[in-house]
């Protein structure tokens, strides 16, 4: 019975945290001092657009941009940028990395 | 004796009306606040994930406890489940679509382990779902349970496609843990040394 009530405990500890939304990536982050010191998101979705990117979404996570969109290729990616170069770091295609930057 | 409340607890309605309240809290968000359709389609495909494995959960839980009045309510409603994580992969599936905006887009990611994995699981559960009600029960007899066996290597396939996609590993484990949990220690109690019970599928 001691081992039911425990197994119990446990799937219900995992049932509570399974119910909490599941947020924050952090497949990426980027030390790049204060935001003062970054360039805009408009700068950046500026320079992809005119590179053939089709931008959906622009935000910061984990201290870096994190962009979603399509590019000149086709296809649609996440990807990560450098706020201070807007250098690409990262770009995932459903999970499949296709781009890493060297160091990261 | 039936009492109002017991009937209301009883009803259909009212277990699938609390199965159609995230699926409304869902097109709530998509018709009234700024989101695009991606951002909608990982919760859909969560909430599909929770509902499998709670249907999957409640074999192991009455072997468990077969005398808890919850379980046993929870079991008698358990194809509802299955057919609920069926309609939210479907509206998971419709989020997806709209987000890739053209039938040739979604054909060109078809191929990737992190896709084709979800049509997997999608394919596996759409004999389940057609065959969740008591006439197919009855006309298969037998074959329906070890039809709806494939709900495991749905489930399965289900993980997979979550951490693959998703490069989420802790969120997917997250939720799949109590299936885990509760099915190894069946497979435990069914090959290990202190068996005494056959127990049902």
């Amino acid at each position: 019975m001691k081992t039911h009530l425990s197994l119990l405990a446990a799937a219900c500890g995992f049932a509570a945290l399974a119910a909490a939304p599941a947020s924050a990536t952090g497949r990426m982050t980027c030390n790049a001092g204060p935001q003062s010191g970054w360039r805009t998101q408009a700068q950046l979705v500026e320079r992809l657009t005119r590179q053939g990117w089709q931008v959906r979404r622009a935000k910061v996570d984990g201290g870096c941009y994190e962009v979603y969109g399509t590019t000149p290729q086709g296809d649609r990616v996440e990807a990560y940028f450098h706020p201070v170069t807007l250098r690409q770091l990262l770009v995932s295609r459903r999970g499949r990395v296709i781009f890493r930057a060297r160091g990261h | 004796m039936p009492t109002p409340l017991r009937s209301l607890q009883n009803g259909k309605p009212l277990h699938w009306a609390l199965l159609a309240v995230p699926a409304a809290h869902i097109v709530y968000r998509y018709f009234s606040e700024d989101v695009l359709p991606d951002d909608l389609v990982g919760p859909s495909g969560e909430w599909a994930a929770r509902l499998i494995v709670l249907a999957l959960m409640l074999t192991p839980l009455s072997i468990l406890l077969p005398r808890a009045r919850a379980i046993g309510w929870l079991v008698r409603r358990r194809r509802a489940f299955g057919v609920a994580a069926f309609c939210y992969a479907l509206l998971h599936l419709a989020l997806y679509a709209a987000e890739m905006e053209s039938v040739r887009n979604v054909l060109a990611e078809l191929p990737l382990p992190g896709i084709w994995t979800g049509w997997a699981a999608l394919l596996l559960m759409l004999p389940l779902a057609l065959t969740s009600n008591d006439s197919s029960m009855r006309a298969l007899k037998r074959g329906w349970k070890k039809l709806h066996r494939l709900a495991y290597p749905a489930a399965l396939l289900v993980l997979v496609h979550w951490i693959v996609v998703h490069n989420a590993l802790i969120e997917a484990l997250i939720t799949f843990a109590p299936l885990a949990l509760l099915e190894s220690w069946r497979l435990a109690r069914l090959f290990g040394p202190g068996r005494s019970r056959i127990s049902p599928a």
